[in-house]
């Protein structure tokens, strides 16, 4: 009795009354506004992002990479990314962010393939807007397998590529005859936490929404059901800056249909931006 | 950054009196419900003093921050806050730590008082064989549970090791066990269905992975500790690093000519190395003077030896070691792998090497089936003991 009582608890928690919803998504638009307001790694601090393919060059103003105020560094990828400057040369560690001069790095993607990413000491100013909640843009349903399982390189949300697996469908009841909605499981490095994303485009873009499109993850539901919740849609981080690249919107997951909920685009971001205080 | 905190926190609010003294139990809402662990908060010099537990295993909370009405305990290690306001007599509020696409952020609550003990029923006790499944790829895993005076306790291992203690309640056929301390956040729930036992593992705020498990045959069902990794016996196994006052240490060094040797490779930052050193600091006493050496080799956070040598110093007196530990590299299985070109698929932390006099590989042990593991811990001590002994008998 207790543990359902206990579990009950967790439930009206998690997906609580319309109330509740809205209440929570506010929390997280406020959340996520403050990460990319204050975060080292917050996109709106990214100077550059690129492959090392295999040699990048950091520092003076002919680098591949001009960080004014560094001495020159060179990024090289073998079997593990190393790192030569005037303190010698040694191998680095991924998914960890690292001091370099003034600025901060970051690598992250496969293997063999691996971006890095520059941040600039402080992140800048850039303003946020979302649609209003609306209750109408929320739907419940179970995922239905993929006809095909196997993994795919997509490039997430922060414009890096990851080995995603198919994981399954999703339907959505908009449009003239509805809409099955491509899944796909996006792992997060060195943890067992992973995400279930749609990468979606629909009539809002470029209309009030991002061009390329936006993300949004399934919910789980206790009784093995998803929630697609679109006021939780965010633009990919090439939307706050030219750093980044757009991810290849996946094929089928273009909704006839305004989906007026979730992140709205009001243009910027685009230009490169330059190192130096804000 | 802490410290002036503290002082500023000194005896302001509603919090700091006695309010946040004794145990509290700590819920974070993740998709799969609530997932429990307790915080117990002790007055001390500075303000509290406190630790994040399940069940009977702990963590200490670097700091606790308290201003007004609300609270803010740190967990350094893992660069993660919880922060909370209270309301009424509980505590509302967010685990975060920053991610790199966006912030971590699970919703927290905790009320005062002690979570009560339910025992799980027999039919759930013991060691079970499970297979994730996801996105049509299956994974193998072992259950462990155990009936604790404190309740359901448990774990779940892996390949490459355990996932550290587990907590939990149980009702009628079902059980809710957690493990959450301040960076992997991780439940386990499932049902007994006849022979069969099917749930699901918890992942941080929403990642789910279904499962079935049915009884232990007693038989190998992970691989082996000892086939994961594998080392180059050609050769003596060759090391050379700086000891905690600068000195560099090599395995042709008087100190371990002719000797058993044990090679640790661990890190001040991973649980299962803490569980771990106590067994170590045993060996040493128990075989020292018969012939055996130990020498551990720390992977630490920031690969700079001033911060490093402070946390490894910190671990060698907390654990009462006296062989050396030395500073080889920063915890990334990648980098470590490279400064041990003999080791083959070193995936683990900690990972133990084995030498013979002769200063080569006899075997190598990746993980450590910590004590929440039960019967595995006990069967990985007996093993420690009988390849050390055999060792040590070699001509």
């Amino acid at each position: 009795m207790i543990l359902m009582l206990m579990l009950g608890l967790g439930w009206s928690v998690a997906t609580g009354g319309l109330w509740a919803q809205a209440e929570e998504v506010t929390r997280e638009r406020a959340e996520y506004r403050a990460w990319l307001e204050d975060a080292p790694n917050s996109p709106l601090a990214a100077l550059a992002q690129r492959r090392i393919a295999s040699r990048v060059v950091l520092g003076p103003p002919e680098s591949d990479i001009p960080l004014p105020g560094l001495e020159p560094h060179t990024l090289e990828e073998g079997r593990l990314v190393r790192l030569t400057g005037p303190a010698g040369r040694r191998p680095l560690p991924r998914n960890r962010l690292l001091p370099l001069g003034p600025y901060r790095i970051f690598l992250s993607g496969a293997r063999g393939r691996t971006v890095v990413t520059v941040y600039d000491s402080a992140p800048r100013p850039k303003s946020l807007s979302f649609y209003p909640y609306d209750p109408k843009l929320i739907f419940t349903a179970k995922l239905v397998p993929p006809k095909k399982s196997g993994a795919v390189r997509v490039l997430t949300v922060d414009g890096v590529e990851v080995e995603a697996t198919e994981a399954g469908t999703f339907r959505v009841p908009l449009g003239p005859e509805g809409v099955d909605l491509r899944v796909r499981r996006i792992p997060d490095a060195g943890t067992e936490e992973s995400e279930l994303e749609i990468y979606f485009r629909d009539e809002t873009n470029d209309e009030g929404t991002y061009p390329a499109g936006r993300f949004v993850s399934l919910r789980p539901m206790r009784d093995g059901r998803y929630v697609l919740d679109f006021n939780r849609a965010r633009s990919p981080f090439c939307a706050y800056s030219s750093v980044y690249p757009c991810p290849i919107p996946w094929s089928g997951n273009a909704i006839p249909a305004a989906v007026t909920a979730g992140e709205r685009y009001e243009g910027g971001g685009l230009e490169v931006p330059k190192p130096g205080r804000p | 950054m802490t410290g002036p905190l503290l002082a500023m926190a000194s005896v302001l609010g509603i919090l700091a009196g006695a309010g946040l003294e004794g145990p509290w139990r700590g819920v974070l809402d993740v998709a799969g419900g609530p997932l429990r662990f307790t915080i117990q908060i002790q007055p001390s010099d500075q303000g509290y003093d406190g630790r994040l537990c399940n069940g009977s295993s702990c963590n200490l909370l670097s700091a606790i921050v308290v201003r007004d009405d609300s609270v803010r305990f740190e967990i350094a290690d893992y660069a993660a806050t919880i922060s909370a306001v209270l309301r009424g007599d509980s505590l509302v509020g967010a685990y975060r730590n920053v991610g790199n696409r966006g912030p971590r952020t699970i919703p927290f609550r905790a009320s005062p008082g002690t979570w009560p003990v339910t025992h799980p029923p027999t039919d759930l006790t013991g060691q079970w064989e499970a297979t994730y499944q996801y996105d049509g790829r299956t994974s193998p895993r072992i259950f462990e549970f155990r009936d604790t005076p404190g309740g359901l306790e448990g774990t779940i291992i892996s390949n490459t090791g355990d996932y550290g203690l587990f907590w939990g309640v149980t009702e009628a056929d079902s059980f809710a066990m957690a493990h959450f301390d301040g960076s992997f956040v991780y439940m386990l729930t499932g049902m007994l269905d006849g022979d069969t036992l099917r749930g699901v593992f918890h992942a941080g705020l929403r990642t789910q992975t279904a499962w079935t498990a049915v009884r232990s045959r007693g038989g190998p069902y992970l691989t082996p500790p000892t086939e994961l990794t594998t080392a180059d016996t050609t050769a003596p196994f060759a090391f050379a690093f700086p000891d905690l006052d600068g000195r560099i240490v090599s395995n042709t060094d008087e100190r371990f000519r002719d000797k058993v040797v044990l090679v640790d490779v661990f890190g001040t930052w991973c649980p299962t190395c803490h569980d771990a050193a106590p067994l170590l600091r045993q060996l040493y006493d128990a075989y020292h003077d018969r012939g055996l050496e130990i020498v551990g080799l720390a992977y630490e956070v920031t690969g700079d030896p001033s911060i490093d040598g402070a946390l490894v110093r910190r671990y060698r007196e907390k654990f009462g070691l006296e062989f050396p530990l030395l500073l080889a590299g920063i915890n990334d299985t990648e980098l470590a792998a490279e400064t041990l070109p003999q080791l083959n698929g070193f995936t683990a932390f900690p990972t133990s090497i084995f030498l013979g006099r002769d200063g080569k590989v006899r075997q190598v042990h990746a993980g450590f089936y910590g004590p929440a593991t039960g019967p595995q811990h006990t069967r990985l001590v007996a093993d420690f003991h009988a390849t050390i002994e055999r060792l040590l008998a070699e001509p």
